[in-house]
């Protein structure tokens, strides 16, 4: 078992580019820290494919059902891995993390505190959400310090990148639509908007110990910047507006500006009071307690003699 | 519920690669559990699933001992002889 003899000596081997494995003998301060980061992000994979779930038959046409069904089983996955590289860090079990998920008592992204109404806000979903949490993933891949996340993170992103092209493609395909289409759409993104932006989360503090520690690589209010910049132009030539008033271009740079930023909304998103907190939980609770039939099934099936 | 350990090998010459764990009753659910989890988009023609209990794990800690210098021969001695002879006039 490698350990360290103090904090310095293991920030050190951080800022070396080293990478801690599970055995190792790692700072608590450090296990807690990263083990509460991949646990809020299994949540939130976990949350996330309870949602896609619900377009399984809504969506539109076969292949987009059929769409629906991978990325669903693609965010089930991602949380199935998640769970298990956060178990084994040796805090919580993955029981306790499920059941800690379905009481409240942990949190999950702020952007699945909200309801989907239409196919529009569905597609919404898909192209700003989708790459708000890929480009958040690919800076924490980029320099991520713990072993198991990096490794699994990489499969998510990829996996990731399938669903954002997607949303783009729907996105490009609404654009070119019909009015109805077209208006929709542009529903959908002023619902989504705000939520996608908020979900960078406000500016990191000065002394943020997951940049110090290498699971994140950059600051939150940089990766928001990046998002703004790229979306703005897409989105205004695929034909739609920005919900933001006063969102401008900086006549010396040029780079977006966006206004002021509602973080009141993403702290009661996160803490349970979001617009639509109390269904989605309902619902996570009900299709777990729906599906104990199936864990039953499972146990007994393990413990007859083979 | 047992933990298993699931390894995939791309195609080829590929090594059999770790890509991660997953939770199962039994191994014959295990192993359709790890094709569901890490295979869905034909990931590798080859898969390796194999109960955590059953794997030998060394001390990493040992293995950093087996790197001795006098395994590699790292050019130095050989380096050294060539400048010395290039610097003598021919």
């Amino acid at each position: 078992m490698r350990s360290w003899d103090s904090m310095e000596d293991f920030e050190a081997f951080l800022d070396g580019g080293g990478l801690v494995e599970p055995d190792d003998d790692m700072p608590d301060a450090y296990r807690q820290a990263v083990f509460r980061f991949i646990e809020l992000h299994a949540n939130s994979e976990y949350m996330g494919g309870l949602t896609e779930r619900d377009w399984i038959a809504k969506a539109p046409g076969l292949t987009n059902k059929l769409t629906a069904l991978a990325k669903t089983q693609d965010e089930i996955g991602h949380a199935h891995l998640l769970y298990m590289v956060a178990a084994d860090m040796g805090v919580k079990t993955r029981d306790e993390m499920t059941a800690d998920l379905l009481a409240g008592r942990t949190t999950f992204h702020n952007v699945f505190h909200y309801r989907a109404y239409s196919w529009g806000d569905q597609i919404a979903i898909a192209y700003l959400v989708d790459a708000a949490a890929l480009a958040s993933q690919q800076a924490v891949f980029k320099n991520c310090s713990y072993g198991p996340y990096k490794r699994i993170l990489r499969r998510i992103i990829a996996e990731e990148g399938f669903h954002m092209r997607n949303g783009e493609e729907l996105l490009l395909k609404m654009a070119k639509g019909t009015q109805q289409q077209h208006d929709m759409m542009q529903e959908g993104l002023d619902r989504w908007w705000w939520p996608a932006v908020q979900l960078f989360g406000p500016d990191s503090p000065p002394n943020d110990v997951l940049l110090r520690w290498h699971i994140k690589s950059e600051r939150n209010e940089v990766l928001r910047d990046r998002f703004v910049q790229k979306m703005v132009p897409q989105l205004q030539a695929a034909g739609f507006t920005i919900p933001d008033p006063d969102l401008h271009q900086d006549p010396d740079t040029g780079r977006w500006v966006s206004g002021e930023i509602d973080w009141e909304a993403l702290k009661a998103a996160i803490a349970g009071r979001g617009p639509d907190s109390e269904r989605r939980l309902r619902d996570a609770r009900n299709a777990w307690d729906g599906a104990s039939w199936v864990r039953d099934a499972l146990d007994e099936a393990a413990a007859v003699p083979a | 519920m047992k933990t298993y350990e699931v390894f995939l090998k791309r195609a080829g010459k590929d090594p059999f690669t770790h890509v991660g764990a997953l939770e199962a009753p039994d191994d014959d659910l295990a192993l359709s559990f790890a094709r569901d989890c890490y295979a869905r988009r034909s990931e590798g023609e080859q898969m390796w699933v194999v109960a955590r209990e059953d794997l030998l794990v060394a001390d990493p800690t040992e293995l950093e001992m087996a790197d001795r210098a006098h395994r590699h021969n790292d050019g130095t001695f050989l380096r050294d002889l060539r400048q010395a002879g290039s610097a003598e006039p021919t």
